[in-house]
């Protein structure tokens, strides 16, 4: 096998995956690109030169960065009590036995089944008969249903083939339940906890169909979006949509960085860069094996 | 003893509640309309008509048959996209790993509208992408991408791929590269390895992103929406139309029970062919 | 852990949850999801003259400049919400059909729908009628060609925003010599061409291009037209059907030749100056959106007061120079003359007798035919 070969085999796969993020982030560059277009009337669809008016101008729609604003709210909301509801479900049904199981695993499977538009339509039917007004508090009601199902289906995965013996291994040196959780289960299962918060939150800042009809007068980021996309979307929604992405890369970059200064400190676990995506969901990531569990 | 048999309900009815109240509840409210005949001008009434599934199936058989086509292959592309993705990110990143995770994350924090709407730009019968697939004669001359089924399938695969890569990274990460090492010592070729140990390990990961990718994907309806015209219609457009267009509810609600039918069965159909029912039923239990 | 509370607060939870499903259970047994309406008389929304308070509006997107809302806030001395939620006449019915058919309006007091949908919501008994004698200024400055239609003919409930036409928004670089509606079946503009999705649109503009007057046709026309154009879609004629974002595809150059409506083609212009409204030689459609009250709104009087507000020509003005369709309230082109002389001599924001004298305002199929026209409709967009 000749060394050029075996060098092509050796980074394919690096390969693959390099070709795979410019593939999720050609859409972001051009969200990006033409935050910086001129458009003279109202559709930017063609570049037609650049300015800086539009980031001068970034929160001038007070609507429209009122609507970001309680997205945002709204996702985190949604995200921390659907996670927490999720791993508790993933929880029961991974490491019990009993009655009602297959009951439990339906409800769980068939809301990710059910069309959008019929979740959103059968809620507000619930909603005004039971007399609720619409608003905020629906919105994280209904957010958190539909996220549930996704956190379960994740957090489950990173459950299954979970090795037991560490829990067991704290409860032995005389570890409360609480404790061997805090300390060992859970930060085994940040990757996981933390993917299917990150997903939460990206259900709830997505969606548009089941919040529409239950929004009542409050108005979403994508109702805000969806209604302008009818008409001409601003410029000023791809500068924000930029802005929320280059915060977001800047608050990941900086828990990274602080995890890794913690970890030098500690020098418990010197190795392990698994910090990215774990430490957005968690803030701070417990250390396994750290004084506590003893 | 009895503290250990009420542990799984203590742990689970706080989610549990939440899906009865908040989804099985309306959705019950949503079967008997399913089962009423009517239109809106004359109201609605239950004379339990069973018909409404079997006739709103045979009337949209063509966009059933198009969710299927779009949602598989979807789920297929985004399979071999994501694992290779996911390894990559999981062993061969190295200090690359935060940047490469975030990248896979990224689209999460730009709202679907937005970039199911950037894929119209790039798309676009002018745009670059257009002009490189007639050099190349994929399409002809005077052929298109944006608004055929290769846009409908593209755009699903872009938007529900992190869908599909979490999953497969969180159950990669956390497999001992010690195991992989000794399998590589004892089948001696990294393949045999690759097949025997982490591809099996991976299970888990693989078929919750296989079916978080699909099920989403199967009833979707923005993507056919803004990337496809009138031939890519797929189920869910039907639904929204039947809803939102011609307020016709007990059609969409019978189509909304058969297209959970429909993708329940799937799913079942799938883990028994996986081999694993740890996703749906009979988890392991210590 | 202890299970003691935890049993006793899921039991509680279960005892709202079986209250619950008991109650929807009997609410399902007398359900009556659809319409119906209600049989009583249609109430009108009385004023009583104190004007203050809160005002919710539910409009289409970017119908209305950034100051007149502020403006008429301090004047009026309301507190006015103004949602921007009204995409698709179809959608917001579905979204607030469930309160208005328990006789609530979901805090709204002026929604903006259009014609047919006013219409629709009237008959369904989700609409109250105007209480004339609070808006002697809207009804005083109301175009004289708008005092009657066909919908409602002494604008009993039914109070314009604004008009427009609907007909075909060409990119006339790419399709010079567009002058009937015929052109979107063209060969030569194949997988150029978009037309609307709503059935009162795009189907009277084709039955106009057959010479047919909407107001004549049969069920019979409507169902052949539906099966033209579901040949001209399947062929790969017809690129896309569409909702207001028909513009994104025109402004794109991905269509050009559009159905479309004539304010919309102003403000494209501004992008691309290629871009025109033609209207057809075969006819056109007049249409109006209308600020209509629903059942149950609160604070009328805030609501009086808006609609009179906007029907000031200066107001007017301030609105007709942002949005570009037709202003149909008196002397706001004397007003253009002065401030706006580009957009005074537009035929298209203040069209002439003569220039919309062959727009029809019919745009519903024969009343036994519906069902039959609109189950043609539904599988002809969702590409059955």
């Amino acid at each position: 096998m000749s060394r050029a070969w075996k060098w092509v085999r050796e980074h394919a796969v690096m390969g693959v995956g390099i070709l795979a993020v410019a593939y999720t982030l050609i859409p972001i560059i051009v969200i990006a690109v033409f935050s910086f277009n001129d458009p003279q009337g109202k559709f930017n669809f063609t570049w037609e030169g650049f300015t800086l008016e539009h980031w001068k101008n970034a929160f001038g729609i007070p609507e429209l960065t009122e609507a970001l604003v309680l997205s945002i709210q709204l996702a985190f909301v949604s995200m921390i009590v659907a996670t927490a509801l999720g791993t508790l479900l993933a929880m029961g049904l991974v490491r019990y036995q009993f009655k009602g199981r297959r009951f439990a695993n339906l409800l769980i499977v068939i809301p990710m089944a059910t069309p959008e538009v019929v979740l959103g339509a059968s809620l507000l039917s619930m909603f005004v008969f039971i007399g609720v007004d619409r608003g905020f508090s629906t919105l994280w009601v209904a957010h958190i249903m539909f996220s549930i199902s996704f956190v379960v289906v994740v957090v489950r995965s990173r459950l299954i083939g979970f090795d037991r013996s560490l829990e067991e291994a704290a409860r032995d040196l005389g570890a409360t339940p609480w404790t061997t959780f805090r300390t060992v289960t859970l930060p085994l299962l940040t990757p996981g906890l933390a993917a299917a918060a990150m997903l939460a939150f990206a259900l709830s800042l997505d969606d548009f169909v089941i919040s529409n009809f239950n929004s009542g007068t409050t108005v979403t980021f994508p109702l805000f979006i969806f209604g302008a996309s009818q008409r001409g979307i601003p410029v000023e929604v791809n500068v924000l949509a930029t802005i929320l992405f280059i915060v977001t890369a800047i608050a990941m970059g900086f828990t990274v960085w602080q995890q890794r200064r913690a970890e030098k400190l500690a020098a418990t676990r010197p190795d392990d860069e698994d910090t990215g995506l774990s430490a957005l969901a968690s803030g701070q990531r417990p250390v396994a094996g750290s004084s506590e569990s003893a | 003893m009895k503290r250990r048999r009420l542990t799984p309900y203590a742990l689970m009815s706080p989610g549990l509640f939440w899906l009865l109240i908040f989804f099985a509840i309306p959705m019950a409210f949503m079967l008997i309309v399913a089962l009423e005949e009517g239109s809106i001008d004359t109201g609605f009434s239950l004379t339990w008509q069973f018909a409404n599934f079997t006739e709103s199936v045979g009337d949209f058989s063509t966009q059933f048959g198009r969710s299927f086509k779009f949602s598989i292959i979807a789920t297929i592309l985004c399979l071999l996209i994501a694992y290779p993705l996911a390894y990559a990110i999981a062993f061969k990143s190295g200090r690359w790993k935060n940047l490469m995770l975030f990248a896979v994350v990224a689209p999460f924090f730009t709202t679907y509208l937005i970039r199911t709407l950037a894929w119209q730009t790039i798309l676009t019968d002018s745009g670059t992408i257009a002009d490189i697939a007639r050099f190349f004669a994929f399409i002809p001359e005077d052929g298109k991408l944006l608004d055929t089924d290769f846009s409908v399938i593209m755009g699903i695969t872009y938007n529900f791929l992190p869908f599909m890569v979490l999953p497969i990274y969180a159950s990669l990460e956390q497999l001992d590269e010690r195991l992989i090492e000794a399998a590589k010592d004892l089948y001696s070729s990294a393949r045999s390895a690759f097949v025997k140990v982490t591809l099996p390990l991976s299970a888990p990961g693989i078929i919750a992103g296989t079916l978080l990718t699909f099920i989403p994907a199967f009833g979707d309806y923005v993507n056919a929406t803004f990337l496809g015209g009138p031939n890519q219609a797929m189920i869910g457009n039907v639904i929204q139309d039947q809803y939102l267009r011609t307020q016709n509810y007990p059609t969409a609600a019978a189509l909304s029970f058969v297209v959970m039918a429909v993708i329940l069965a799937i799913v079942l159909l799938y883990i028994r062919f996986a081999g694993s029912e740890s996703l749906m039923g009979e988890d392991q239990v210590p | 852990m202890d299970t003691g509370p935890v049993s006793g607060w899921a039991r509680r939870l279960a005892v709202i949850a079986t209250a619950l499903v008991a109650s929807v259970l009997l609410a399902a047994c007398g359900s009556d999801l659809g319409g119906g309406g209600s049989d009583e008389e249609v109430t009108t929304a009385e004023a009583t003259g104190e004007v203050g308070g809160d005002l919710v509006i539910s409009q289409w997107p970017f119908y209305i400049d950034r100051k007149t809302v502020p403006e008429f806030e301090e004047e009026a001395g309301v507190k006015v919400r103004y949602i921007e939620d009204v995409n698709d006449n179809n959608e917001i019915f579905a979204k607030l059909r469930p309160d208005l058919q328990n006789g609530e309006s979901a805090d709204r007091s002026i929604i903006v729908v259009s014609d047919w949908m006013a219409k629709k919501m009237y008959d369904l008994g989700y609409l109250q009628n105007l209480d004339k004698e609070a808006i002697p200024t809207a009804y005083e400055n109301l175009l004289g060609s708008l005092e009657t239609t066909a919908i409602d003919p002494d604008r009993s409930y039914t109070m314009p925003w604004q008009s427009g036409l609907t007909g075909l928004v060409v990119n006339t670089k790419e399709a010079p010599d567009v002058t009937s509606i015929n052109a979107i079946f063209d060969p030569k503009y194949k997988g150029k061409v978009t037309v609307l999705t709503e059935l009162r649109d795009t189907i009277p503009m084709i039955l106009l291009g057959e010479g047919i007057d909407p107001a004549e046709a049969t069920t019979q026309d409507w169902l052949d037209a539906i099966d033209k154009l579901d040949g001209a879609v399947k062929s790969g004629q017809i690129r896309k059907l569409t909702g207001n974002d028909y513009t994104d595809d025109i402004a794109r150059g991905d269509a050009v030749i559009a159905l479309g409506w004539s304010g919309d083609a102003i403000q494209l212009q501004a992008d691309n100056p290629d871009i025109e409204f033609v209207k057809p030689e075969d006819g056109c459609l007049l249409w109006s959106d209308n600020m209509v009250i629903p059942v149950g709104a609160p604070n009328p009087d805030a609501a009086y007061a808006f609609m009179n507000y906007v029907y000031e020509p200066e107001n007017q003005a301030q609105i007709a120079a942002y949005n570009n369709y037709i202003t149909p309230v008196e002397g706001v082109q004397e007003i253009f003359e002065r401030e706006e002389p580009s957009l005074a001599d537009s035929e298209l924001i203040f069209p002439d007798d003569q220039f919309t004298g062959d727009c029809s305002t019919i745009d519903n199929p024969p009343e036994d035919g519906v069902d039959e026209v609109e189950d043609a409709w539904q599988q002809l967009i969702s590409g059955g």
